[in-house]
C-alpha cells in the first residue's frame, strides 16, 4: 500500500525545476543538445512509452555529471542519458571511438612504439589524417605514450621491497599513470612507502571502462568490469583494501558499475578509496604522521573534476593540501574542463570543449598559479593544453612537499 | 571524523545566511547543501571566508547524546563524520525535503523533531490554488531557537528559514522572516 | 429567430455520444447542430480509463455487450486507428481470488464465455504473462490474453466533432441547453445560452436528440420527461509514467480498481462506484477512501504501483438508466438504451440515446441516427464503421513523422503521435514554432497554433485535451505561464493570459489535492512557489 508516494523510478522523482539545465556546461554552448532534464528524465517518460521518442542529441552529453551534483531531488540524470544511449543507439561505434576507448589495448601498442608514436602524433600532417580519417580533432595535443609502463619499472624497481611494510593496500593504476604518466604512479607508491603502506597490484587490472561506456561498448566494459571486481575482492579477502588515484576511475568503479552495467560492487564498494580520501582518514585520525620539507614553498590552485564533484570527495583532496604548510592554495570556480574524457578528442566537440572550458581557463589565468592541482588526468591534458599552466596531481605535490626520508622513519612502526 | 565549530544542514537563503554570518565571525563552519547552493554570490563569499561547502551531498542522520547533536553522517563522507558544537538546520519544506508528507503525517526526517501539522488532510489545501496553503505553514517547532525531540530541547540544534512552521515563502515577507530567522540563530550561537 | 426549420436535427452534448452522432447524422446528410455547454469531452467522455474493452469483462454475465464491445473494438482499432493503443489484455487470477470463489475454475467459464461472444482468449502460463507483462503482480496463478487495448477520448471525440464538421455539422461549444421550444406535445427547438458572452440564442429543427450523458435526465426533465438515471461515480488515479504496457484486468465478478490501463505517457487505475446526488456531478472530488481503495487494488495488479509516482486523481459520472421494464425503477438497464420519446412519452421530435460506454459510443450514435432518419422519413445506411476518422487514415507516429522535412524532433513526432495524419497541418515555419511549450509532452507552439487555428481551443483546458499540455509530470508547473502567453496570442488577446493561468492552475490543483502527499506535494510547492510568490528559484531565469 502506498502511503509515501515517493517514486521508486529515480527520474519520476524529477521535479522539473531545471537546476539541471542552469548548470549543464553543454547546453549553454550547443543548441543542438536538449539538455539534461529534457534528455534525462523527460525523455525516459517518453521512450519507456515508445523507442522512436530516442533522440540522436543525447550524444552530445559529455558524462560530467553536473546536473547530477546539481539535483535538489537526487535524479541520476546523467546515469539515465547513458543507460538510453546504451539502450537505443543503433549507430555502431566509430573507428575512431573504439581506438579512443579502448584505453588499455591502445595502450601497449602505442607504448612499445611511444618514441615514434608521440613524434608522428605531433606532427601536423599526421594530426591531419587523424583528424580527416577518424575525427579526431586536429588542434588537440594528444597524450604522449610512455616508452616504459609504470607496471613494468613497479616489477622491476618496487615490487620487490612492499612487503617490508607494516600495512598493505592494492593500488589500481588505472590507464593513464601506466601508460601515459608513470611518475604519477611512482609518485604514489613513494608517498604511500613514506606512510609505511605497502603497494601492490591487482591480481588483474583492466581499465576501468569509463571510456568505453562513453562510446557504446557495453559487452566489453561489463568484461572488464567483471575482471577488476573479482580482483577487489580477492584483494579485500586479503585484507587490503583498494587506493586509486583517477577520479573519473573511481566513480566508474563506484557508481558506474552497478548503475550502467549492472555489476554488483555492494561487497568491495567500501573498500575502495581516492588516495586523498585514504591519506587525510589516515593522517586525521592519528594512524601516519607526515613530516613536510623545510622551506618548501608554492602557490597553486585547486581544479576540482566534475567527477571529482559527483562523487563529493573533493572535500579530503582541499583539507589534505592545506596541510602542507608551504603550500598557498587558492580554490577555483567549480566550472568544467570542457574535455570530459574522450569527449573533447573528436572533431565535432572540439570547439564545444573549447567554449565550455573557458571559463575555467579564464579563471586560472586570473589567478595566474604556479601550477593547478587537480586530480584528473584529462582535465590535465586539456587544462595545460589551452592555459600553458602546468596540472600536478595531488599525489604528486605530497611527493614533492613531503620529507619523504623522515616521513618513512616516522611511519616504520 | 571531521570537527567543526557549526555544521550547517542545508544551502538555501536561510542556510547560507547563517553560514557566512557564522564563519565570517571566526567560527569554522561547514555547509552540507542537496543540490547546488542556489545563492551563489553568499556560497562564493562562504567559501572566500575559508567555509566549507558540501555540494550535492545531504546529511543522512545524526549522533544525539545528553540533549545534544554530537556528529552528523553525510551519503558522499561515509564513515567520515561531520562533529560540531552547534547544528543549524535549514533544510527548507517538502520540496527541498526538510519535511516529507505522507498520506496522513508530516515529519522531519534527519532527526525525528518535532513536527506541526494537522492530522486531518482535508484541512492542508485551500481548492483555490492562489489562496493560504495550509501545508505550507507546517513545520519544525521551535522553542526559543531550538528544536525540540519528542518534547525535550536538542540544546545545539538551530532550526531556521522555511523549515520552521508559521514561515513559509507564502508570506509577503517570506525572504525577510527567513533571513531573520538564520540571523538570531548566529546571534545565539555566537553568545555561546 | 425565423419560424422555419435551422437544422434537421439539434444533438445536446458534446461527448462521445453526441460526437459520434453528430458525425453520423452529418454523414447521412442531414443538417446538424451540436451544442455542448463546456467543450466537448468534458463529462463522463474525458473521465474514464480510455480502455478500449475487448468485452471479456462483461462475458460472463452480459454476452450482448460483450458481442457489442468486441464488434466495437475492432471497428475501432480500423477507423481510429490513431486514437487507439493495441496493447493487449490480460486477465489475471490471483491467489486470493481463489477463496472468493473466482480461481481457476472461474477462469475455465470465463474463456469459454468469450470464444461464445466471439472475444479470442487465450489462457497462458503465470510465467508467459510475466514475460508478457513483466510488472504484472508475480503471485498470479492464472491468466488469460484478450485483445484490450487503450483509447484516447480526447482525441476519439474531437475526431468525430472534426470530421462531422467536415461534412456540414455546425459544432457550438460553451452553449448551454436552456430549455425546449415546444409546441402541444412536439419538440420544435431549443433554447440556449452562450456562456461566455451570456447571450441567448433559439434554433429549430424537427427532431432534437438528447445525448447529454449524466446530465440528459435534467434535460429530459425539461420536456416533462422521466428517464430514471443514476448518477456513478467512478473515480481514478494516473500515475506518472507507463506501467504498464499490456492492459491489466482482474478475473473475477466486475469490482472497484481492477482495470490498469496503460494510455499515452501515463498508467491509469481504475475506478470506484458510487451513486451520488445530482448535485455533486458538476463538481467531483476523489476521496481519501477512494484513493487508499484504488492503490490498495491497484497493487495487487501491479506491486509497482505501490513505488509509482503519482500525478493526480479525477472522477467521472457513469448515467446508470433505470430499466424501463422494471416499475420499481431499481434495476439498471444494461447496455444502450436508445429511447423514442414520442412512443414512450408521447413527446414528439425528442430522443434520448444514453446508457452504454465509450467503446460503443458508434453504436449508439447509429441507433440514434437510425432513430432520427425514421423521423425524418431519410433513408441512408450509416457509413461510420467503415469510414476512418480524420488523423486516422493512417495513424502511425513512424510514418506520420516522416512527413517533416529532415529528421523530425521530438515535438513532430510527439505531435505524429497525437494529431496523426493530420500533423502535416502543423506548420513548423520558425524556429519558435518547433519550440516546447510543454516540456514533459512534447509539445511544441506549432501544435498549439494548429489546435487553436483547427481543433477549436478557447482556453488552457480545451488545449489540454487537444494536446496533452500540461498533462504530464510537473503538471503544468513549468509550462502553464508559456503555454498561456502561446495560447493568448493564438486567440489574438495577449492580455487573456494570466486569467487563462489562474484557471487552468485551479484545474490542476484540483486533481492534484486528492493525492497530495510525498513528491507530488513537493511538485505543489514548488507550484506555489512558481506562479504565486516571490521567485526564490530565479523561474524566469531558467
Amino acid at each position: 500500500m502506498q502511503e509515501r508516494n515517493i517514486s521508486a523510478n529515480n527520474f519520476e522523482q524529477c521535479q522539473k525545476c531545471s537546476l539541471c539545465e542552469t548548470v549543464c556546461p553543454v547546453m549553454k554552448n550547443n543548441p543542438a543538445y536538449a539538455g539534461p532534464k529534457r534528455s534525462g528524465p523527460d525523455g525516459e517518460r517518453y521512450r519507456l512509452k515508445n523507442g522512436i521518442f530516442f533522440d540522436d542529441s543525447l550524444k552530445y552529453c559529455l558524462n560530467c555529471k553536473r546536473c547530477e551534483v546539481a539535483c535538489p531531488s537526487g535524479v541520476r540524470i546523467a546515469d539515465l542519458i547513458q543507460q538510453a544511449r546504451i539502450d537505443f543507439s543503433r549507430q555502431a561505434p566509430k573507428l575512431r571511438d573504439i581506438m579512443l576507448a579502448s584505453t588499455d589495448q591502445m595502450g601497449p601498442v602505442a607504448g612499445a612504439f611511444a618514441p615514434v608514436v608521440n613524434f608522428t602524433l605531433g606532427l601536423k600532417p599526421v594530426k591531419g589524417v587523424l583528424d580527416f580519417t577518424l575525427g579526431i580533432d586536429h588542434r588537440r595535443t594528444l597524450p604522449k605514450y610512455s616508452s616504459q609502463t609504470f607496471v613494468s619499472w613497479f616489477k622491476k624497481n618496487a615490487a620487490a621491497s612492499q612487503a617490508s611494510f607494516p600495512r598493505q593496500i592494492s593500488y589500481f593504476h588505472g590507464c593513464y599513470a601506466n601508460y601515459n604518466y608513470p611518475q604519477l604512479g611512482k609518485d604514489f607508491v613513494a608517498v604511500m612507502n613514506a606512510f609505511g603502506y605497502g603497494v601492490n597490484l591487482l591480481e588483474k587490472e583492466r581499465c576501468c571502462g569509463v571510456a568505453k561506456i562513453a562510446n557504446g561498448m557495453i559487452p566489453a566494459a561489463t568484461r572488464d568490469a567483471r575482471t577488476n571486481i573479482a580482483s577487489f575482492r580477492k584483494s579485500v579477502a586479503q585484507g587490503r583494501d583498494i587506493v586509486t588515484v583517477s577520479t573519473t576511475c573511481t566513480m566508474t568503479l563506484m557508481e558506474e558499475y552497478p548503475e550502467l552495467l549492472k555489476v554488483d560492487n555492494a561487497d568491495v564498494k567500501d573498500h575502495i578509496s581516492l588516495v586523498e580520501q585514504f591519506l587525510y582518514k589516515a593522517i586525521a585520525s592519528g594512524k601516519v604522521k607526515p613530516v613536510w620539507k623545510e622551506g618548501w614553498k608554492a602557490r597553486a590552485a585547486y581544479h576540482c573534476p566534475c567527477h571529482q564533484e559527483r562523487l563529493g570527495l573533493g572535500i579530503f583532496t582541499l583539507e589534505l593540501l592545506k596541510m602542507i604548510p608551504g603550500l598557498q592554495l587558492t580554490e577555483l570556480e567549480s566550472n568544467c574542463c570542457g574535455i570530459a574524457g574522450t569527449y573533447g578528442f573528436k572533431k565535432e566537440n572540439y570547439k564545444v570543449s573549447q567554449m565550455i572550458g573557458k571559463p575555467l581557463f579564464d579563471d586560472i589565468a586570473a589567478a595566474a598559479p604556479e601550477f593547478v592541482a587537480c586530480e584528473c588526468e584529462t582535465c590535465k591534458w586539456q587544462i595545460e593544453m589551452s592555459t600553458g599552466v602546468p596540472v600536478k596531481n595531488p599525489v604528486s605535490i605530497l611527493a614533492e612537499a613531503l620529507d619523504l626520508e623522515k616521513t618513512s622513519e616516522l611511519n616504520r612502526g | 571524523m571531521m570537527k567543526f565549530d557549526v555544521v550547517i544542514i542545508g544551502g538555501g537563503l536561510a542556510g547560507m545566511t547563517a553560514a557566512t554570518e557564522l564563519q565570517k565571525s571566526g567560527l569554522k563552519c561547514a555547509v552540507v547543501s542537496e543540490g547546488l547552493s542556489l545563492h551563489n554570490p553568499s556560497a562564493r563569499e562562504f567559501k572566500t571566508a575559508g567555509g566549507t561547502l558540501l555540494n550535492g551531498d545531504s546529511v543522512t542522520g545524526g549522533t544525539f547524546k545528553d540533549g545534544r547533536l554530537q556528529s552528523v553522517t553525510t551519503q558522499k563522507l561515509g564513515d567520515v563524520s561531520l562533529e560540531a558544537d552547534n547544528f543549524i538546520l535549514a533544510t527548507g519544506k517538502y520540496f527541498s525535503r526538510g519535511l516529507v508528507a505522507d498520506m496522513d503525517c508530516v515529519y522531519e526526517p534527519l532527526f525525528g523533531l518535532d513536527v506541526q501539522y494537522d492530522k486531518d488532510r482535508s484541512t492542508w489545501f485551500d481548492p483555490s490554488f492562489s489562496a493560504p496553503q495550509r501545508f505550507l505553514d507546517f513545520g519544525v517547532i521551535a522553542k526559543e531557537g531550538k528544536a525540540l525531540k519528542d518534547g525535550e530541547t536538542v540544546d545545539n540544534l538551530y532550526p531556521v528559514g522555511e523549515v520552521l512552521c508559521g514561515i513559509s515563502s507564502s508570506q509577503s515577507d517570506a525572504t525577510d522572516r527567513i533571513r531573520l530567522s538564520a540571523l538570531e540563530a548566529v546571534k545565539s550561537i555566537r553568545r555561546i | 429567430m425565423p419560424d422555419n426549420k435551422d437544422f434537421d436535427v439539434i444533438i445536446i452534448g458534446g461527448g462521445i455520444t453526441g460526437a459520434g452522432t453528430a458525425r453520423d447524422c452529418a454523414m447521412r446528410g442531414l443538417k446538424v447542430l451540436l451544442i455542448e455547454r463546456g467543450d466537448i469531452a468534458t463529462g463522463a467522455t474525458g473521465r474514464n480509463h480510455g480502455l478500449l474493452h475487448s468485452g471479456a469483462r462483461y462475458a460472463v454475465k452480459d454476452s450482448e455487450s460483450a458481442e457489442e464491445c468486441i464488434r466495437e473494438n475492432k471497428i475501432l482499432r480500423s477507423i481510429a486507428s490513431n486514437c487507439v493503443e493495441d496493447t493487449g489484455g490480460l486477465f489475471i487470477t490471483l491467489p486470493e481470488d481463489e477463496d472468493a470463489g473466482f480461481g481457476l475454475d472461474y477462469q475455465k467459464k470465463f474463456l469459454e464465455a468469450c470464444n461464445k461472444a466471439g472475444i479470442e482468449a487465450r489462457a497462458i502460463s503465470p510465467a508467459e504473462a510475466k514475460s508478457m507483462e513483466p510488472s504484472v503482480n508475480p503471485a498470479l496463478i492464472g491468466a488469460v490474453v484478450v485483445p484490450d487495448g487503450s483509447v484516447d477520448p480526447f482525441r476519439l471525440c474531437t475526431a468525430n466533432v472534426t470530421d462531422a464538421a467536415l461534412h456540414g455539422a455546425k459544432i457550438l461549444v460553451y452553449t448551454e441547453f436552456l430549455d425546449f421550444i415546444r409546441e402541444g406535445d412536439t419538440i420544435l427547438g431549443v433554447k440556449v445560452l452562450d456562456t461566455r458572452t451570456g447571450v441567448k440564442a433559439e434554433y429549430r429543427a424537427p427532431v432534437t436528440v438528447n445525448a447529454a450523458g449524466i446530465w440528459g435526465h435534467g434535460v429530459a426533465q425539461k420536456a416533462g420527461i422521466n428517464i430514471g438515471m443514476y448518477p456513478a461515480k467512478g473515480a481514478l488515479l494516473v500515475f506518472g509514467h507507463r506501467v504498464n504496457n499490456v492492459v491489466i484486468n482482474r478475473c473475477r465478478k466486475s469490482a472497484d480498481g481492477d482495470i490498469l490501463v496503460p494510455g499515452d505517457s501515463v498508467t491509469v487505475i481504475g475506478t470506484t462506484s458510487t451513486k451520488v446526488p445530482f448535485e455533486e456531478c458538476d463538481n467531483m472530488e476523489v476521496t481519501p477512501d477512494e484513493v487508499r481503495l484504488l492503490l490498495r487494488e491497484g497493487c495487487a495488479l501491479c506491486p509497482a504501483l505501490a513505488t509509482t509516482r503519482i500525478l493526480r486523481a479525477y472522477a467521472g459520472v457513469r448515467p446508470l438508466v433505470a430499466d424501463d421494464s422494471d416499475p420499481t425503477g431499481r434495476s439498471i438497464s444494461r447496455g444502450i438504451v436508445c429511447l423514442d420519446h414520442e412512443t414512450r412519452d408521447g413527446v414528439k421530435g425528442f430522443v434520448s440515446i444514453t446508457g452504454g460506454k465509450l467503446m460503443t459510443y458508434r453504436l449508439m450514435a447509429e441507433l440514434a441516427t437510425d432513430a432520427v432518419c425514421s423521423k425524418l422519413g431519410v433513408n441512408k445506411s450509416c457509413q461510420t464503421a467503415d469510414t476512418p476518422l480524420p488523423g486516422s487514415v493512417d495513424g502511425r507516429i513512424q510514418t506520420n513523422s516522416k512527413r517533416f522535412e529532415g529528421k523530425p524532433t521530438l515535438g513532430q513526432k510527439s505531435a505524429a503521435g497525437r494529431q496523426g495524419d493530420l500533423v502535416g497541418k502543423i506548420h513548423f515555419e520558425s524556429e519558435a514554432d518547433k519550440q516546447l511549450v510543454c516540456e514533459c509532452e512534447n509539445v511544441t507552439l506549432a501544435e498549439i497554433k494548429y489546435a487553436v487555428k483547427e481543433l477549436g481551443v478557447r482556453n488552457l483546458e480545451d488545449l489540454r485535451r487537444r494536446t496533452r499540455v500540461g498533462m504530464g509530470t510537473c503538471q503544468g508547473t513549468l509550462c502553464i505561464r508559456k503555454a498561456a502567453k502561446a495560447l493568448a496570442e493564438a486567440l489574438g488577446d495577449p492580455s487573456a493570459a494570466p486569467k487563462l493561468a489562474a484557471d487552468y492552475l485551479d484545474e490542476r490543483w484540483k486533481g492534484m489535492r486528492a493525492v497530495g502527499w510525498g513528491d507530488t506535494l513537493r511538485e505543489m510547492e514548488f507550484m506555489q512557489r512558481v506562479y504565486k510568490f516571490e521567485k526564490p528559484y530565479s523561474y524566469d531565469e531558467i
